[in-house]
Order: structure tokens, then C-alpha cells, then sequence
């Protein structure tokens, strides 16, 4: 009984770390440009099938190479989106036209992949697969690499922010644009920083979920879905508060197996954000400035 | 010259908020703007920073047009602008705030301490408080923060809008101290924009009176202060 626990609880604690970085990821657009992204799962799609489909399958590069190729590619993606579509967005006199903006653009991304890759879902043989023995408990090889690399995501995204001069330069851009510029802060350039960030985070996202749920163009759904209740839940537009949320989910989830059939698991993160939008709106650490 | 706008017109839209404009700075004076509400003051700070640029007309500054620059291009050439309700980042501490405002200069870590250094001297409650958050300070501290984050950028043109504006009257005068101290031990040249309209002439060299978008008056700051117009219009004498 114990080991089981102890298995669901590393099972819960991995999807928390891949909600939470779904959170973080449409955090640092919203922060920086107060857009709402609604293409970010399109975003993680594409990046699983650069990844698997161009890097390792097509091209047979090696995964640390395919890794580095394909974040690369997502951060010249995520600069060129904020260039072209989200900057001349975030000026329209209504928010609507952005968020019809983006939703638009995710549909354009689904059919450009389908389009190039095929209709077909697809894996990578043998990448992440294997199980981790700790003791007794046997988890899963994906779940372990997952919590290791999204804690050094978030340890490394948080330095980046808090002591680099660009990174200053995003924060200050989340609060107050107008006075950003008049620090000298080219704001239009920051946008488009944290924007490309932002889909590097998509990709290491859309990279750790392969072994989970295959590439697939509707691979990402579910966890982008999670990934908007985990901000709201934690409270929204405040990474820390994002990665409290995530993990939340993430581990409620996961333990309701032990007291309701898994069948009615994916709706465990939805009942949790109605539950806090009911009892405090603003999220579980919400954030006053 | 130092500095000079030219005939300059500004919209929000549709709406024509500044008509020909035309005010000149020297190297060491200290200009105010006074008006009522709504007069164009603020408007007139965001044309020259870029932030409403000018439709018509020209902005000349160190014998060079810089009308058509974006807002971090003309900082990045020396003029630095203390907003109207301060906007400072509340969630950065003094310190963080401070730093920022030398954004676009390459300061060895030395200089940079040397600058704060300076800022703390002028200002001694902001050492207290440099790892506070500044949104948690009072206001006159927070006008602090944003006359000091201003003067980090070592500015060529420091331009000010409505420093007094809900400030306590002995904070008020504090900060006009400071004004004047600025402009007359590093040199600085200052564009003050005031609604209170007797600080402003007190401490001004020169003065410009802005109506409805408009120039209506200008002159010798110590001549307006005795002019009738102005003491019925704006000193309510």
C-alpha cells in the first residue's frame, strides 16, 4: 500500500512540474506583453514534432543535439511570433482581436504539421523508457527526468530574471511598460525575449511528454488545459504561485485513483479550479502588488 | 542651442492635444511648464520622450532631430524623465529600481556603487530603505526613488512632471531643494512641469504658461510671478 503511495505520489509530483511549466511558460507572455496565448499547446506540439519527426527520426541526430537543435529553432519561432503577431496584437484597441489572434495562429500551426508530418501519431523507440528503483518503489525513467529537468528550468528561468540585466529588463516590462522605455528598456525587444523563453520552455515541455502520451497534433490538449488551471488554481499571472498550482493538480490527481475510478481522473484538475474560483478567485497564493 | 522644440503639434487620435508648440532650453537653466488640468503639460514631456510623438514640427536637442526617435533612444542620448505619479516598479526593491534607471549605461560594478553612492547622499532615507520593496513605500519616498532612479542615468536634460503632486508641504519643499541643488552643483538642465504654479516660478529661471494645447505666455519666471494675468489665473491672488 505504502509503495503504491509512494509511486502515485512520484507520479503526481512529475505531471505537477509539467503543468507548473506549462503555467510558467504562458505566465512570461502574459506578464511581459499581457497577451493571453491561446496557441501554447500548438506551441509544445510543434516542438515534439521538430523533435522527433525532423531531429531524431528524419535526420537520426543524436537526442542532446536534437535537444539543443530544437529549442534553438523554438526560440527563433517564439521571437519571430512575438515580432509578427503578438507586438502589432498587443497595440489593437481591444484585447479580443490578440486572443482571436492567437487562437487563429494555433489552428494555423495544426494544419502546417499535419500538413508536413502526416496525420499519423508516432514515437521515438526506447527514448526515456526504463524504469528508476528506489528501494522497494519502481517508477517510471520519463517521470524522474521530468522532475529533474523542470526544477532546473524553473532554479535557472527565476536566476535569469532576478540577476541578469535582461532579464531585469522583462520584469520591469511586466510592470509598467511605459516607465520600461523610459529607463531606456526597448520594449518591443523584451516582448519578444520572453516570448522566445517562453517557447524554449514549450519545447523542453513538448520534448518530456513524448514517452507519455506519443506526437500526436492532439498530444498537448489535456496538459495545456491543466497547464491554464494550475495558474488559476495558484493564482494567476505569478510563476511561483504557477508552480504551487501545477504541482497541486499534479499530485490530487494522481492520489484520486486511491478513492475514485481512473477513469474520472482528467476531471479531478477542473473540479480543483472551480472548487478555488469558488472559494478564493484570486488563487491559493495570491498575488497583490 | 541646447535644446528646442519647433512648431510642434500633437494628437491622441483624432484629438489635437498640442498646437505649435515652440519652448527652448540653455545649458543651465531650469524651465517650468505651468497650466491648469488638462492644459497639455504631460503631453508635451511624452512628445518630447516619444511617447505621443510630435505629428508636426521638429525637436532639436544638441543640434540634432530627434523627433522621430523611439522612447529608449532618445534616453539612450541623455534625457531622462521623471513621470507624473512617479511610476516606479513595485515589485523591484529601491535598490533594483535605482539600477535601473542606469539601464542603458555600461557601469563597471565601481561606478555603479560610486552613482548610488551620490543618490543615498541625496537622498539618506533611500539607503534605509534600498532593500525594501518600493511599492511599499509612502509617497514622498516613492518621489525619491523616481527623482533618484532619474538622476542615475547622469542626464543631460533631466526633465520633471508634477514632483509635487500628493506630496506632504514640507516633502514638497525638500524635493524643489533638491531640484535646485541638481541643477546647480552637477549642471543639469531641468524641464519642470508644476501645477503648483508658485513652487514652479519660485525656482525656475524661465517660464512657459500652456492653456488648452496652447503657449499664451512666457518670460522671465520673477516677471510672471508679478504679472496680474498670472496671479489671478494661477496664484489665486
Amino acid at each position: 500500500m505504502l509503495q503504491s503511495i509512494i509511486q502515485l505520489l512520484v507520479t503526481g509530483v512529475a505531471l505537477g512540474f509539467v503543468y507548473a511549466l506549462v503555467g510558467v511558460e504562458y505566465t512570461l507572455i502574459w506578464q511581459s506583453s499581457g497577451l493571453l496565448n491561446v496557441a501554447h499547446n500548438m506551441l509544445i506540439t510543434t516542438a515534439a514534432y521538430v523533435f522527433a519527426g525532423t531531429f531524431i527520426l528524419g535526420l537520426g541526430w543524436p537526442v542532446w543535439l536534437g535537444v539543443l537543435a530544437t529549442l534553438v529553432v523554438m526560440f527563433i519561432l517564439g521571437y519571430l511570433i512575438s515580432a509578427i503577431i503578438f507586438n502589432p496584437l498587443r497595440s489593437m484597441p481591444l484585447t479580443m482581436y490578440s486572443i482571436v489572434g492567437t487562437m487563429i495562429f494555433a489552428k494555423v500551426i495544426n494544419e502546417a504539421l499535419r500538413l508536413i508530418y502526416g496525420p499519423y501519431t508516432f514515437t521515438i523507440n526506447g527514448f526515456m523508457t526504463g524504469v528508476i528503483r528506489l528501494g522497494n518503489v519502481v517508477f517510471a525513467k520519463a517521470y524522474g527526468v521530468i522532475i529533474v529537468v523542470a526544477v532546473v528550468i524553473i532554479v535557472l528561468l527565476q536566476s535569469f530574471l532576478k540577476l541578469t540585466k535582461p532579464g531585469k529588463a522583462i520584469r520591469c516590462v511586466s510592470q509598467n511598460k511605459n516607465a520600461a522605455s523610459i529607463m531606456g528598456i526597448n520594449v518591443d525587444v523584451s516582448i519578444n525575449v520572453s516570448t522566445g523563453l517562453s517557447c524554449v520552455i514549450c519545447g523542453i515541455i513538448g520534448i518530456l511528454v513524448i514517452p507519455l502520451y506519443t506526437v500526436s497534433l492532439t498530444m498537448s490538449n489535456m496538459i495545456g488545459l491543466k497547464g491554464w488551471a494550475a495558474g488559476i488554481v495558484g493564482g494567476f499571472g505569478y510563476i511561483p504561485g504557477t508552480i504551487v498550482g501545477g504541482l497541486l493538480i499534479g499530485i490530487v490527481e494522481s492520489m484520486s485513483v486511491l478513492a475514485i475510478p481512473s477513469t474520472y481522473k482528467d476531471i479531478v484538475a477542473f473540479v480543483l479550479l472551480i472548487v478555488v474560483l469558488l472559494i478564493r478567485p484570486g488563487g491559493i497564493m495570491r498575488h497583490r502588488i | 542651442m541646447f535644446f528646442e522644440m519647433e512648431h510642434c503639434d500633437t494628437y491622441y487620435g483624432q484629438i489635437q492635444a498640442l498646437y505649435d508648440i515652440s519652448i527652448r532650453i540653455e545649458a543651465d537653466e531650469i524651465i517650468s511648464i505651468i497650466g491648469a488640468n488638462g492644459a497639455g503639460k504631460t503631453t508635451l514631456m511624452k512628445c518630447i520622450m516619444g511617447l505621443v510623438p510630435a505629428k508636426k514640427g521638429k525637436v532639436l536637442y544638441l543640434d540634432q532631430e530627434i523627433q522621430a526617435l523611439k522612447t529608449h533612444q532618445i534616453v539612450q542620448r541623455g534625457i531622462s524623465y521623471v513621470p507624473e505619479g512617479r511610476e516606479i516598479f513595485p515589485n523591484m526593491t529601491v535598490l533594483e529600481n535605482l539600477e535601473m534607471g542606469a539601464y542603458t549605461l555600461k557601469l563597471s560594478a565601481k561606478e555603479k556603487g560610486k552613482k548610488l553612492e551620490e543618490m543615498y547622499e541625496l537622498f539618506p532615507k533611500l539607503k534605509e530603505r534600498k532593500g525594501q520593496k518600493a511599492g511599499t513605500l509612502s509617497g514622498g519616498e516613492q518621489q525619491m526613488v523616481a527623482i533618484a532612479r532619474g538622476l542615475m542615468l547622469s542626464p543631460k536634460l533631466l526633465m520633471l512632471d508634477e514632483p509635487s503632486l500628493g506630496l506632504a508641504p514640507v516633502i514638497v519643499d525638500e524635493v524643489f531643494d533638491t531640484i535646485v541643488h541638481v541643477n546647480k552643483e552637477a549642471n543639469i538642465p531641468v524641464l519642470l512641469v508644476e501645477q503648483n504654479a508658485y513652487m514652479a516660478l519660485t525656482v525656475s529661471n524661465r517660464s512657459y504658461v500652456l492653456e488648452n494645447g496652447v503657449i499664451v505666455d512666457q518670460g522671465d519666471s520673477k516677471v510672471l510671478l508679478e504679472s496680474d494675468s498670472i496671479r489671478t489665473a494661477y496664484l489665486g491672488k
